[in-house]
């Protein structure tokens, strides 16, 4: 039963990401149609047309501070986390400020009636940044080259649900034209899955998805992605690249929609994570993230607190308790861990606003969002019913607790005060005395996979708006990449691949329900917090891109299309 | 040759090197206030569970960045623990780290470089050459290194700087042994029939004494500093013991916001390094002959 109290909590805490219960339920809807489905053009322009009275600056160069790591590469097809800035390239589909897939490079998107064959229609205008045109044949070779083991992509998994991808990419078969994508002539792609997926779109608009130049791949190899050889086809390209220093990026002069881009260039420095707020603060910067650290100084000052914009992040921050080994091998001892976690305090003390609390793997606002009373109470923050879970274990009462480390990788926004504040938390309610390990993320990466952590504290920031991204991409029990957690359950396991191929959305979305209720009824992982950040745009930035609530949205995780609205107003 | 003194005809007035020594580092007074700090420190250490007005795992979340005030007198981290509890159980682990960490440096260092010095030859070289592999490493890399086969953890790190520190002292002992042994009284030792070992420990050994004091002196201070780099990398020592190197990395992100959470643990690293060093340039005066009145 919900409460009032509760009822007024869950709707602030979705109104205050800005998402109305209405948006959310009609972006259900939106998504799938039952039958054949299709999607044409009808990209929202909500494109930077300067405001009336604002004067543009004649230089129009925007300089963004979020770059803290040197890019890999610009080699997205290759390594879809290389870490560059991802509008260099331009795919089928992509995602509006609303987190909604819409047609791109292609201009029409139909499937057949069990959405099992999707057929994407090109755009005419469609141009590499050399001038040629992009066509389908581009995105077919892309996919395979991406798929092929001898390029050994390391996310390749992504785009499994191609006809014969997985056989393709694990070398169980060599035929290149048996992965399910071909180009029926220059300007229609089509994709023959593995069987009815209805997200595809969803997931073509991810990252994954993206193309490469093949001319240029065979030319030069590793280094077709050096600012000198680069082609590209996205509303950007690199114009130049001092490694460890900065790249700069240049308005596309063939992409098909240039004319409602502002900006002219977009310089990026690379800028250690110490340095913090200071390149910002120093003029040095137009745009930079937030650190916990800082948000009070810069919300306490009058000037500056208009610069900064609270958004959703879409992300969880979550515990997984790891089944095979002592003593989260007992489901009592995971239910007591459960129970011990004060969300809300974490939330709004620890994280210091950077967490809103989560009963649930998928943020408010996207797709299989479940936050209702059942869920609530699942794993309800209550130390007495903590304390009693231990009944019948070793554990009883809190005593003969083994050695317990709590593994995480560095990382920042103040993941490490949460984790500690969870080892407070278990030491006051279950008297669990733990160890926190910081783990270098590589190293961290190696044991996660291996299954070779304890306790572990991380997050899974979204990939792209769909519920197979949450719970078939993280938990599902017979992955064989990538796998974060022991705990598999064939219940689970079955629901979700039954999900997979629903066509029907409201059938769906309830499938996905029940596999949560699964998950968290078996602790298979204990959601903390959803992800929420900030960031600073110096006054003279403009038309920054809003969702439909009104409501700022950087780049982020899924959103990548910022630089396309912003201009820069005299100063 | 001042140690030669003591054992000749009686020098006057009667000091003995250990007095006279005593008595200048007593007049030293920045020696006295290193030593006075240091003796505070190491009793807020071991000492702590009664001193420290709250414990270093209390969390209290209502009270999360607090400014220093009645309550928290050097203020709270993000957690609402307060600050001074873990300033004062952080004491505890640099005073460990310092000393545990200084014997076990000593314990392999001078064994390996009397053995070294005394008996010369191939057993000499071999040991020096190793020493001269191990100096070629860059120390605290060295040290990481360790630690990340190791992992984190106390007795991680006193192993870690016990098996790379060690090098300095074998090279210093053995340059005294070398010295000592060509001279008259050890000569006498053997001359009367005393076997190798016994001129060792109880004829040279106690001679060399006085530099491997000096360098134990500022090889705590070193030790302790190492464990709060590491700690400030995050290799050091596991949340939620309270270390200071591991405050000051945390909070150096607060510093435009929260200055109080990384300014007061680095000012206790200071006023430790320093207290150390102060007591050793002390030790130095007092112990160096040429500077005897």
């Amino acid at each position: 039963m919900l409460d009032h109290a509760q009822q007024r909590l869950l709707e602030t805490r979705l109104a205050s990401i800005g998402v109305g219960r209405r948006d959310f339920l009609r972006l259900l809807a939106g998504m799938t149609t039952a039958g054949s489905m299709f999607l044409t053009t009808a990209v929202p322009t909500v494109h930077a047309a300067p405001a009336p009275g604002d004067k543009l600056a004649k230089v129009q160069v925007f300089r963004r501070g979020d770059f803290n790591d040197e890019p890999a590469s610009f080699d997205i097809n290759k390594d879809l986390y290389c870490g560059c800035e991802f509008t260099v390239f331009a795919g089928l589909m992509r995602f509006t400020p609303d987190f909604v897939a819409v047609p791109w490079m292609a201009e029409h998107v139909e499937s057949n009636a069990d959405g099992s064959v999707w057929t994407f229609r090109l755009r005419k205008e469609a141009k590499w940044s050399n001038g040629e045109a992009l066509t389908a044949h581009d995105f077919a070779w892309s996919w395979k080259r991406q798929l092929d083991p001898a390029t050994a992509a390391p996310y390749s998994a992504f785009l499994y649900d191609l006809k014969n991808a997985e056989a393709f990419n694990k070398g169980q078969i060599t035929a290149r034209d048996a992965v399910g994508v071909k180009a029926l002539d220059d300007r229609t792609l089509q994709a023959t899955l593995e069987g009815p997926r209805s997200y595809f779109p969803v997931l073509v608009a991810y990252y994954a998805a993206l193309p490469a130049h093949r001319p240029s791949v065979e030319k030069y190899g590793d280094k077709w992605t050096e600012a000198t050889n680069i082609v590209s086809n996205g509303p950007w390209v690199l114009e130049g690249w001092g490694h460890n220093q900065q790249f700069t990026l240049k308005k596309n002069p063939h992409y098909f929609d240039r004319d409602h881009i502002t900006l002219e260039r977009v310089v990026v420095p690379i800028l250690p994570r110490a340095a913090g707020l200071l390149p910002y603060e120093n003029n040095e910067v137009d745009y930079a993230l937030v650190p916990p650290g800082d948000l009070r100084r810069l919300q306490a000052d009058a000037n500056v607190s208009q610069q900064v914009s609270r958004y959703f992040y879409p992300g969880t921050f979550y515990l997984v308790p790891q089944v095979v080994a002592p003593p989260f091998d007992h489901l009592k001892v995971r239910r007591a861990v459960s129970h011990a976690i004060d969300r809300r305090i974490i939330a709004e003390r620890v994280s210091q606003g950077f967490g809103i609390p989560a009963h649930g793997m998928i943020p408010p606002g996207l797709p299989g969002h479940f936050d209702d009373e059942a869920l609530q109470q699942l794993q309800r923050f209550d130390p007495k019913l903590a304390l009693e879970s231990l009944k019948g274990t070793p554990y009883e009462g809190g005593k003969h607790w083994p050695k317990i480390a709590i593994s995480m990788r560095d990382e920042p926004y103040a993941a490490k005060p949460m984790a500690e504040a969870l080892q407070a938390m278990l030491q006051d309610v279950l008297h669990m005395p733990t160890e926190l390990e910081v783990l270098e993320p590589r190293v961290f990466r190696e044991r996660l996979w291996k299954q070779d952590l304890q306790l572990i504290w991380i997050r899974w920031f979204m990939d792209y708006p769909d519920p197979h991204n949450e719970y078939f991409d993280t938990f599902y029990g017979k992955r064989t990449t990538g796998k974060r957690q022991a705990w598999s359950n064939e219940v689970f396991d079955d629901l979700i691949t039954k999900a997979r191929g629903e066509l029907d959305p409201q059938t769906r979305m309830a499938l996905y329900r029940q596999a949560e209720e699964v998950l968290q009824a078996h602790v298979g992982y204990v959601p903390v917090v959803w992800t929420v950040r900030y960031v600073a745009f110096k006054p003279w930035v403009k038309g920054l891109p809003r969702n439909k609530a009104g409501h700022i949205v950087p780049d982020g995780n899924i959103y990548r299309g910022m630089l396309e609205h912003i201009y820069i107003v005299e100063h | 040759m001042a140690l030669m003194l003591r054992r000749g005809k009686k020098p006057s007035p009667e000091v003995s090197l250990w007095q006279d020594a005593w008595r200048r580092l007593r007049r030293n007074r920045l020696a006295v206030l290193g030593g006075l700090v240091i003796i505070a420190l190491g009793l807020a250490a071991a000492f702590a569970d009664a001193i420290a007005p709250y414990h270093y795992t209390k969390a209290n979340f209502l009270h999360a960045y607090e400014f220093p005030n009645r309550d928290f007198p050097l203020g709270t981290d993000p957690l609402g623990r307060d600050m001074l509890s873990r300033l004062i159980y952080g004491a505890r682990v640099s005073m460990l780290v310092g000393f545990v960490a200084q014997l076990m440096v000593v314990s392999i260092g001078v064994p390996i470089g009397a053995l070294a010095g005394y008996y010369g030859g191939t057993v000499d070289l071999l040991i020096m050459r190793g020493v001269d592999v191990m100096y070629a490493f860059p120390r605290l890399l060295f040290v990481i290194l360790i630690m990340a086969m190791l992992g984190a953890g106390l007795l991680n790190i006193f192993i870690a700087i016990g098996l790379t520190g060690w090098v300095n002292i074998a090279r210093l002992t053995r340059a005294q042994i070398l010295a000592l042994k060509a001279q008259e009284f050890s000569e006498g030792a053997r001359a009367v029939g005393a076997s190798g070992p016994r001129v060792l420990c109880r004829h040279l050994l106690p001679n060399a004494l006085s530099p491997i004091i000096v360098a134990v002196t500022f090889g705590i201070p070193e030790a302790i500093f190492t464990e709060a780099a590491l700690s400030f990398i995050g290799v050091g020592i596991n949340p939620p013991t309270a270390s200071w190197g591991q405050m000051v990395g945390e909070y150096q992100q607060y510093i435009l916001s929260y200055w109080y959470l990384c300014v007061f643990p680095s000012a206790a690293i200071a006023v430790t390094m320093l207290s150390f060093t102060f007591v050793g340039d002390g030790v130095r005066d007092a112990l160096d002959p040429k500077l005897r009145d």
